[in-house]
């Protein structure tokens, strides 16, 4: 006998079964509805959750994992002026009196961040920064592993020599696994070797002198007391810090070009 | 051999349309619509976790170089898991059974390394609740992210064998215990 016969069997049993028991059936339906249904609703309910979360991280993720201060009020905005940011020796590349300013709170060992430099700060560099609209300004923010502060040490180092760029890219370039051993010591020193007129001995003593130490725990208060929750994040606002606009993870472009409208509008974020 | 093989791969094939004829026919609406919901659901939060759909303050959806295979990953867990879990409900409404374990550990799994835990905010939530044990949970989750969404895509092929073959083998009856049983009513 083969299967779809054998099915036949079980299905004249079953409707047997109905028709001598209509009220077992019906229960056993309903409670099988029940069922399906339940699991649909979880389904829905951790899909928009998490739709409510990733859009709501502010009033949510920030309140449990450290208080926020108000982006707009005055202290903050004098920490993100321009003349702020660069007088403390943040890296920065594009257009000194430009009238806008993004800043990039970023984690050398972060996936999201290298896409954001492959992808959206190239486009971000031929429409704002080579048109002299906006300046980029790099904060360190290493905390997604033990591997990300020498890092972010030895990034800020080279930034000594005018060569933080040219080490940020190869940096992104040469992304490891988190944690992996890529942003050891040696390894940085070799990537830092790489740089065309670079003084190494400079440039060790510095790194190896943890020179730069408390400069990234600023910049990581700065970034816990904006409430960012992600790497990359970034604020965009005008050279003087007023109206920052907030933006969380590897946004693409169009985030941008949305957030520096509403900064040209005089929107608050 | 090759016969063989041809027609075990033919057997193979038909059995797998068989069961797909049995559940999807019986009732295209609800099956068919269950898997359209779920996969739309989980599509929809796979690729909001992996950082490729946006839907504030603008709806967006983009595929950088470095997430195509990603998302080639999540759209295959996202169907295996419409087509396991609508057929997993028609055995559930057909037969006496519970839900198959394996679809639930396998959608665990798909979310879970979907998360890019350690860029995202759920990651940093981690890190600042438990310290250096979160910065390495959230850094494996990270590092395997792609082989554990493929271990996820293994769970789900093994979830749709287990009720493919509760499906199509629904019909190994015991034909003695029904015999016993149908002699101890006659009694």
């Amino acid at each position: 006998m083969n299967c779809r016969q054998y099915d036949n069997n079980v299905l004249q049993k079953a409707i047997n079964a109905v028709i001598d028991n209509h009220h077992y059936h019906f229960l056993y339906s309903s409670h099988m509805a029940s069922i399906s249904s339940f699991s649909l609703a979880i389904t829905m309910s951790l899909t928009f959750m998490f739709v409510f979360m990733e859009y709501n991280q502010d009033t949510i993720l920030v309140a449990l994992a450290q208080p926020k201060e108000d982006a707009n009020n005055s202290s903050t905005n004098s920490q993100l002026s321009l003349s702020k940011l660069i007088g403390q020796g943040s890296p920065y590349y594009g257009n000194v009196s430009a009238p806008m300013v993004i800043a990039d709170f970023s984690d050398f060992q972060c996936p999201q961040c290298k896409r954001h430099v492959d992808n959206t700060e190239q486009q971000i560099n031929s429409t704002y920064l080579q048109t002299g609209k906006a300046i980029y300004v790099f904060k360190h923010l290493p905390v997604r592993g033990f591997d990300s502060k020498p890092a972010s040490l030895a990034a800020q180092c080279t930034n000594d020599q005018g060569k933080f760029w040219e080490f940020n890219r190869i940096l992104y370039k040469n992304q490891g696994p988190i944690d992996s051993g890529w942003t050891g010591a040696e390894n940085l020193k070799k990537f830092a070797s790489q740089l065309q007129g670079l003084d190494t001995n400079q440039f060790n003593s510095c790194f190896e002198g943890k020179k730069y130490e408390s400069f990234i725990d600023k910049d990581v208060a700065l970034a816990n007391s904006l409430g960012f929750t992600e790497t990359p994040s970034f604020m965009i606002m005008n050279a003087d810090g007023s109206n920052p606009q907030r933006i969380e993870g590897p946004k693409p472009f169009p985030f941008f070009q949305d957030a520096i409208e509403n900064l040209e509008n005089g929107k608050e974020s | 051999m090759t016969k063989r093989i041809r027609s075990s791969t033919k057997n193979f094939r038909n059995t797998i349309l068989y069961a797909f004829e049995l559940v999807y026919l019986s009732n295209p609406i609800l099956y068919l619509g269950i898997s359209v919901m779920v996969f739309s659901s989980f599509w929809i939060f796979f690729n909001m976790l992996d950082q490729l759909l946006f839907f504030s303050p603008i709806v967006y959806f983009y595929i950088p170089d470095d997430a195509i295979l990603g998302f080639i990953i999540t759209n295959t867990s996202a169907t295996l898991l419409a087509i396991v879990f609508s057929m997993n409900v028609y055995v559930i409404r057909n037969a006496k059974v519970r839900l198959d374990k394996s679809l639930l550990s396998g959608s665990l799994l798909g979310i879970v390394s979907s998360t890019c835990a350690s860029c995202s905010s759920v990651g940093f939530l981690i890190i600042s609740t438990f310290g250096g044990a979160g910065i390495i949970a959230t850094g494996f989750l990270t590092n395997y992210q792609i082989p554990l969404k493929l271990l996820s895509i293994g769970i789900l092929i093994w979830a749709l064998y287990v009720v493919y073959n509760r499906i199509t083998k629904s019909c190994m009856v015991n034909h003695d215990d029904n015999n016993k049983k149908e002699r101890n009513k006659i009694n």
